[in-house]
Formats: C-alpha cells, structure tokens, sequence
C-alpha cells in the first residue's frame, strides 16, 4: 500500500513538474523571440531608413536637393512605430502585452513598406514574412492583432488612399477583402503550426519530467545505495562516486574525482585490478574480485568488488560501475576464526593424544586389578573378603567404563572413529538391547517393555554395533534414573520426516527444562553426582556424537515428576541385500559433512574385490570411500551422499551395471557424476556400449594398481561445468 | 510593487503616445505622397523659341524632368509603356534639367540613362531648365504631347502620385491620343521634385532678354 501511495505521490509530482517545464519552455520561447524582434525590429528600422537614403536620397528644386521626405519617414515614422516593441521587449520580455505590441508594430511596418513603395505588390510578401516570424511565438493569439491591424490598414487605405496600398487610384473593397482572406488563408495554417508545437513542448515536458524522475530515483539509488557504488571512466578516472564509497575510503567526493581508482589501490593489487578491467573490456562478463585499496588515512580496506562495463546503445564501451562492499572486518573475522580453529585443533589433538596415552596407561593396571579381583573371587574368600573384591571389581569396571567413554569421545571428535553403515533390522538391535537390560530392570522391579512397530523389519542405516551401543545406553539411563516399580518403555516407529524414530520412555523424575541444554555436555550429571546413582557423565555426549556422526539426530522432551522421553532418528534404509558397508578409509567424517575430501562409491557384490580397492585406497588420506553390495543400494547411496565418483561392477545381484549407469544419467543430480566401470568383461562392444551410455572411462579386471588410481584421480578431478553447477 | 506600478504607467503613456505617433506620422506620409507639384503656364501651341525640333508628320511628346528626382523613375516607367503603345506614331523627348555652370555630367543619371534607353526618346540637356519654362512645366514628370500641328494635346503628369507605378489616368489619356482616341481627359496633376528654382530661372530669362 506504502508502494502504491508513493506511486501516486511520484505521478503527481511528474504532472506537476512537466507544466512547470512547459510553462518554462514557453516562457523561454516568449523572452527568446521578443529578444528576436527587439533586434530584428531596430535592424529592419536601420534597413528601412538605408533604403530611403539609396532608393530616394533627396528631394530636389533644381541644383538644390533635400533630404527625401521618405528618409525622414523612414526615420521618424518607422522609428515610432519600432520604438514602443523595442522597449517592450527590454522591459516587458516575455509579457502578452510585449508580444502583441511587437505584432500591431511588425504589422504597421509592413504597412509603412507598402505605403512608402506605392503599394508595390511585391511589397505585400513582407506581411507573409511577418506573420512567419510572428510564428515563432508559438501563440496563436498574436496572430489577432496583426491580422487586425493590417486588414484594418487594408481597408482604410483602400477606401481612402488605394494608390498607397494597392497603387491603383480607386480599388474595390473587395480587394481589400481578398488580401485579408490571404492573410486569414496564412494564418490557418499558421495557428495550427502553433497549436502543433505546443502539443509537441508538451510531449517533451511530459518525457523531461519522466526523465528526470527517473534520473533522480536512479540518482537517489547511486547516491543512498548501502554499498560503495562508483562510476569510473575509460580514462581511468572516477566519474562519480556515492557516499557510501566516500565514507568507506575516507576521501571526499571532490578528491576522488581527481583521483585515478589506481591511485587508491593497494600496490600488490594494481596489476590485478588493471588485469580485471581489460579483461571486461573485452567480455561483457561482470567481475568480482577481492582487492585491497589504501584509505585516506593508510588504513588498508578489504573490499569485495564486483564491477561491469558499461556500453552505450550502439555497443561502445562507456565506462565502468563498480560496487564496492567493505570486508575488512570479515577478514579479519574469518583470520581470527581460522586460527582460533586451528589452535582448537592444535588443543584438540593434545588432549586426545594425551587421552588415548592415559587410557593405555590405566588400562594396563586396570587389567590387572579387575583381572586378579576376578581370580580372587574365585579362590573362596571370606563373605566380608567376598563385598570387598566386588567393590574393587565395580570399582575397577567403572573405571573401564569411564576410560571407554573418553576414549570414544576423543575418537569421534579427533576423526579417528571408524563407522559400518549397514542396513540394521531395528526390531533385532532393539531386541538385543532390552535382552540387556532385562537383568537390571528386574533387579530393581522396573516395568521394562517394548511396543511392538506396526513395520515389523524396519531398518536403518547405522553401525549396528554403535546403534545398540545407544540404545543400550538410553535404556541404562533410563533403567538406572527410574525409581523403583517405575516403568520404561521402548518403543519405535516412522517419523513426519520418513526417518526412523526410536523412543525411550521412562517414569523418573524427569529434568527441568533449562537443564535440558546441558544433557548432553560431557562429565554434567545435572546434580547427580550428588546421588546414588552412579554414571561418567559422558554417556549422552557420546550418544549425540555417535547419531551426528551416523546422520542421525537425539533429544529428549521431559516433565520434572512425570518422566522423560529420549528419542533417536535415523534414515531409513532398504533390507539389507547383499550387504552394504559405509566405510571411512583413513579419517572418519560424517557423510554429509563437506571437509574437502573426496568421496568414492564403489557398487560391487564381491567382497574381495571390495578389500582389495579398500587396500588400494587405504593410503588416500583425501579419499573416503562408500561400498554398496547391490545396484538399489549403490542407487540410494548416490542420492543419499552425492559422491565425488562412482565405481560400477556389471554384474550385481539385482540391478546390472547397465541399468545403474543408466538410471543414474537420467537423474538430474546423479547425471554430473563420473562412472567408472570395473569389470572383467573387457570387449570392446561392451566398453564403446557403456561408454556411449555416459560411463566416463572403463577399467578391466584384473586391475592394475597405478592405472587404476590414475583413473580414479582423472574422473574424481571436478570438471568446469561440475564446479558451476555446484555453484549454481 | 512600487517598480512594477512604474512601469505599468510608463508603458501606459509610452503606448499612447506611440500610437498617436504613429497616427500622425502615417498622415502626414500619406499628404505629402498624395501632394501635387506645381505647374507652370502651358502653352497651348509648340513654343516658337524652343530648341527642340518639333516633327510635322507625327506628333510630338515631351517630358520635362529632373534628373536626380527619385519619384521620376516611376514616370520613365509609364513612358516606356506610352512609347510601347505608340508603335513609333510620336516623336519623344525628355529634357533634362541641368544648371548652367554644373560640370557637363550633371544631368547624366542612371534616370537619363533609362529615358535614353526607351526606344523613339531622346534624351536631351535642359541648361537652365530654359525649356522647361518655355513648355511651362515647374514640376519633374510634366508630360506635354503637342499634335503635328503643334498644337497642344495633352499636359501634366503620368503616375497618379509620388513615385507610384502602374496604369494612370495621364498615360490613359496619351495613349488614347495617340491612337486617334477621344480621351477620358488632358490634364493631370504632376507629381515629383521642382525642376529648377522659380525665382532664379525667372531672374535669368529676364536677365537674358
């Protein structure tokens, strides 16, 4: 509505702005003409009187001659009659008195001419003329004065003295009657020569008003733009430059407009800036680039600068704009964060180096005091001998527990975690965990259940061995933070979002929503390492850890005095065929996690030919590869992580190789990623088939190894057009 | 306010009094182009003592006029026309004025050089404007056409004002002559300079004599 209120606004002030350019205009006509007769008046006076004195000097009486009545006339008469227009036009420029004096002036002169000539008829064309110049008014209403004046002459004179109008003695007033039809006859055509030129003034009064609305808002965009916006010439100069540049660089506008955009840049970034600008010249690409331009008071700026060229209508280039975006604070933002990361990292290493030292240096003991507790317990000790070794054994399992814990949390975030995605039948992990915990729930009269899922063998895509090691945790949570004849119950089903979702609940004294954030931060028990209940702290910081890393998620909704529910979502997953195995080859990331290395997916239902290219790949530190059983699951995979290259064997257990390459081209995403084919079938039919397919090379078994990875470094190189899309 | 108001009363007054001027200028135009010369006493018969041949076969035409006068253009204008009409049936000549102790080019103006140029006039030097006072013209233009008997046919003027071309009553009536017509009338007003100063001419005739 604003939008449209402006509009209207805008409108108005257009019309507004287009009569007051007409009326400008006219007025400029106005004064400029009247200045043209005030001059063309005392020209034709001077003229007048130069002719008398050539055509009729003197009057004479024998050998003594007089200055020529029409010299006198033509000074004193002409002068009259040009005198009042001539000081019209000095005092009164511009005025409709001023414009109709000159008419009835310009008129009576005209008249004067054909008097003085004795109604030569040639004499006559100097009304014609006249009424031409009169025309340069563009008002039609001057043309009633004159027109009046000389039919009135006319007649008058064709009454009285036809001999000086129409140099014959008597004359009819009928003549006097045609010479102002003629006049009339002129002036038709004349008027609406004038009527004409105002529509046209006010044509262009209504497309200057436009124009300069438009110039202003273009003006107003340039000039209050929140980025630096300047305008710099083929010369290499700044034609124009914004506030925003201004305030970003620290000069003036005037100073800058003296200056070359050169001068302000930084030195190392000349060449290059120099470099950019030929380069539009001769593309009509738009350039963004990083430079570095020197403030007026030598601060260095960090500016991100996107520039084009500018070209006129016929393709000639005119000149150069420029955005200018300050990003000093940016990068320097970006420097201090990359070293904060690296000193993370730095920090982050020691510890789990310092971890994974420790947990070798307390396992070594550990083993031997929960190792020879055991054998103790063995050799019949007395019953109070009996409790203390089974503290000590406690003890010493606790501390193991805690040892594993840190160490798979230092694994997980040192990268150093290895994960088996694999189809896992849920029902069976879960099955396996309650087993579990059935003991220890029943140990402390806890209601331990598992609802049954509607889909009996949903599976997802997880480490088995890591799926249940959650599971099992949730529930030991939950068995252990339950009071006693408390209830806990497990449950799973399909989420909103397609995903599995896995439910503990539990009816324990549940958390208080503002310690909810803290759950999962490794060693805060919220308080109960106050109570009885033993734990490291470290269990849920290792469960989220473990769901990130498997592309799953966890949370938890809990009521204080009613319970808690923890919850697990991971993808869903075909039923395992054949076997399908994630494996992180050198350094764990997580799938979709983007840390620039590069992702193979190998689709083959021969295990040995699977740990060979593991072996191969083994020493790619930069290489992660992702191994499907079966062609559906090498599909999903392709979807699921988009990887860098795909390796296709022919023959698999459901789909063929064929039918994989091409159900990948024809997906719009999977389309852009290379396919080699490994196979043994080496004929050359087959090799031009798969490559006429959209395979990008074909490789034979057995495989040589150098060939192999040069292969494999060639296709999973990103082309040009693969960066754009992913750009795009 | 106060410049403004000032200067309205004084285009005001400005006005009036340019259109009075006006008035009163374009009258007084009009008077003096519609304003007579004066004629002298014309005689009704060739006069004896003039030196101009008078032809007895054909009739005779002769144009007084002053040299520099710049409104006789317009009757050499009106002469070559008559002369045109007459088909060689007259015998013209225009006198020129011309003073007496003048340098002998005096009278040879570009209207001498016209008149001598209108086939059948001769251009002749009027010392003194004798024979203008002989044929009693006084006003540049006078036009007398004499029969073959000598006497007097026609005088006065041949454009109908100062200067104005185009057909006129005197040149009508010539015409008519000419051709063995009856004309409308045989006399009209002259229009144009003085030949020659009355009262010297008249002075020196007596002087003369």
């Amino acid at each position: 509505m604003l939008e449209i209120v402006d509009h209207a606004w805008e409108g108005r002030t257009s019309t507004g702005r287009a009569d007051e350019l007409f009326q400008q205009h006219r007025k400029e006509i106005y004064e400029d003409t009247d200045r043209l007769f005030g001059r063309f008046m005392a020209i034709q006076w001077v003229g007048g009187i130069l002719f008398a004195l050539i055509v009729s000097p003197h009057t004479w009486v024998g050998q003594t001659s007089h200055i020529h009545l029409h010299v006198w006339a033509a000074i004193f008469v002409g002068g009259a009659i040009s005198a009042f227009p001539i000081w019209m036009t000095r005092v009164w420029p511009g005025a409709v008195a001023t414009r109709h004096a000159v008419a009835t002036a310009q008129m009576l002169m005209s008249a004067l001419l054909i008097c003085l000539t004795g109604g030569r008829i040639e004499t006559h064309f100097h009304v014609f003329g006249s009424l031409v110049i009169l025309s340069f008014y563009r008002d039609w209403k001057v043309f009633i004065p004159a027109t009046l004046v000389i039919a009135l002459d006319h007649f008058l004179r064709g009454i009285y003295w036809p001999l000086s109008v129409y140099g014959v003695l008597t004359a009819s007033p009928w003549r006097s009657v045609e010479h102002g039809a003629w006049v009339v006859f002129e002036n038709v055509f004349l008027v609406m020569s004038c009527l004409r030129s105002i529509r046209e003034m006010r044509f262009i009064a209504n497309r200057t008003a436009a124009l300069e609305t438009s110039e202003r808002n273009s003006r107003q965009t340039f000039e209050e733009a929140p980025i630096g916006m300047a305008v710099i010439g083929l010369d290499d100069r700044f034609r124009q430059v914004n506030t925003a540049f201004c305030k970003m660089i620290g000069y003036s506008e005037e100073e800058l407009l003296s200056r070359s955009p050169v001068d302000l840049t930084y030195p190392d970034d000349r060449a290059e800036t120099r470099r950019i600008a030929a380069a539009m010249l001769e593309s009509n690409a738009h350039c963004s680039a990083e430079k570095r331009f020197v403030c007026k008071n030598g601060e260095v700026l960090w500016a991100m600068r996107t520039g084009c060229l500018i070209r006129d209508g016929a393709g000639n280039p005119r000149h150069f704009l420029i955005m200018v975006e300050d990003i000093t604070q940016r990068k320097k933002a970006a420097a201090a964060l990359q070293e904060a990361k690296e000193e993370a990292d730095r920090a982050n290493n020691a510890k789990s180096e310092f971890l994974s030292r420790m947990s070798h240096e307390l396992r070594t003991p550990l083993n031997a005091i929960i190792g020879f507790g055991q054998l103790l317990d063995r050799q019949n000790p007395t019953g109070q001998q009996r409790g203390h070794l089974r503290h000590i054994i406690a003890g010493g399992r606790h501390l193991l527990d805690l040892i594993n814990e840190v160490l798979d949390i230092s694994r997980i975030e040192s990268g150093r975690l290895q994960l088996s995605l694999e189809p896992v039948c849920v029902s069976e992990a879960v099955q396996e965990a309650f087993d579990l915990m059935r003991p220890a729930a029943v140990e402390r009269a806890i209601d331990l259940s598992v609802q049954p899922c509607p889909e009996l063998h949903c599976y997802v895509l997880a480490d088995k061995q890591r799926f249940k090691q959650v599971a099992l945790n949730l529930l030991t949570n939950a068995v252990k933070y339950t009071p006693i004849g408390g209830e806990v119950t497990i449950s799973y089903d399909v989420s909103n979002g397609g995903r599995l979702r896995l439910l503990v609940s539990d009816t324990g004294v549940g958390i208080p929503a503002e310690k909810l954030s803290r759950l999962f931060t490794p060693f805060d028990r919220l308080g109960a390492e106050q109570s009885e209940v033993q734990g490291t702290g470290l269990g849920l910081a290792v469960c989220r850890r473990l769901m990130e890393a498997m592309g799953g998620s966890i949370g938890v909704e809990s009521i204080p005095g009613q319970g808690s529910r923890f919850w697990i979502e991971l993808p869903r997953s075909a039923p395992a065929f054949g076997g399908m195995v994630l494996r992180s080859v050198g350094r764990f990331r997580a799938p979709d996690a983007n840390n620039g290395k590069r992702s193979i997916l190998y689709i083959e239902d021969n295990r040995s030919n699977v740990m060979l290219v593991e072996e191969i790949l083994a020493d790619q530190a930069e290489m992660e590869l992702i191994v499907a059983f079966n062609g559906e699951s090498g599909l999903a995979l392709a979807r699921q992580h988009t990887p860098d290259l795909i390796l296709l064997d022919l023959h698999l257990p459901d789909l063929s190789g064929p039918e994989v390459l091409t159900e990948l081209k024809s997906d719009e995403i999977m389309r852009r990623i290379p396919v080699v084919v490994v196979s043994a079938d080496a004929t050359t039919r087959q090799i031009e088939r798969l490559k006429a397919a959209g395979a990008h090379s074909y490789l034979t078994k057995p495989l040589d190894v150098e060939k192999f990875l040069r292969a494999i470094e060639e296709a999973a190189t990103p082309s040009e057009e693969t960066k754009e899309c992913v750009a795009a | 306010m106060n410049f403004h108001r000032r200067n309205v009363f004084v285009t005001f007054c400005f006005g009036v009094t340019w259109v009075v001027a006006v008035a009163v200028g374009w009258r007084f135009v009009l008077n003096y182009d519609s304003a007579a010369g004066a004629v002298g006493t014309v005689p009704q018969k060739w006069p004896a003592h003039s030196a101009i041949h008078r032809a007895s076969d054909r009739m005779t035409l002769v144009m007084l006029a002053h040299p520099r006068c710049p409104c006789t253009r317009a009757t050499m204008g009106e002469l070559a026309r008559i002369m045109a009409s007459a088909q060689g049936k007259v015998n013209a000549y225009v006198l020129f004025f011309r003073p007496k102790n003048s340098k002998p080019d005096w009278d040879n103006t570009d209207l001498r050089r016209s008149a001598a140029a209108i086939p059948g006039v001769t251009a002749i030097s009027d010392v003194e404007g004798v024979e203008a006072h002989l044929f009693g013209a006084e006003t540049s233009g006078h036009t007398l056409l004499f029969g073959r008997d000598g006497s007097l046919l026609f005088s006065g003027g041949i454009t109908d004002s100062r200067g104005h071309a185009g057909g006129n009553k005197g040149e009508s009536a010539i015409v008519a002559l000419v051709n063995n017509q009856r004309p409308a009338l045989n006399r009209t007003m002259v229009f144009g300079c003085r030949i020659a100063d009355q009262m010297k001419t008249m002075k020196d005739a007596i002087c003369s004599k």
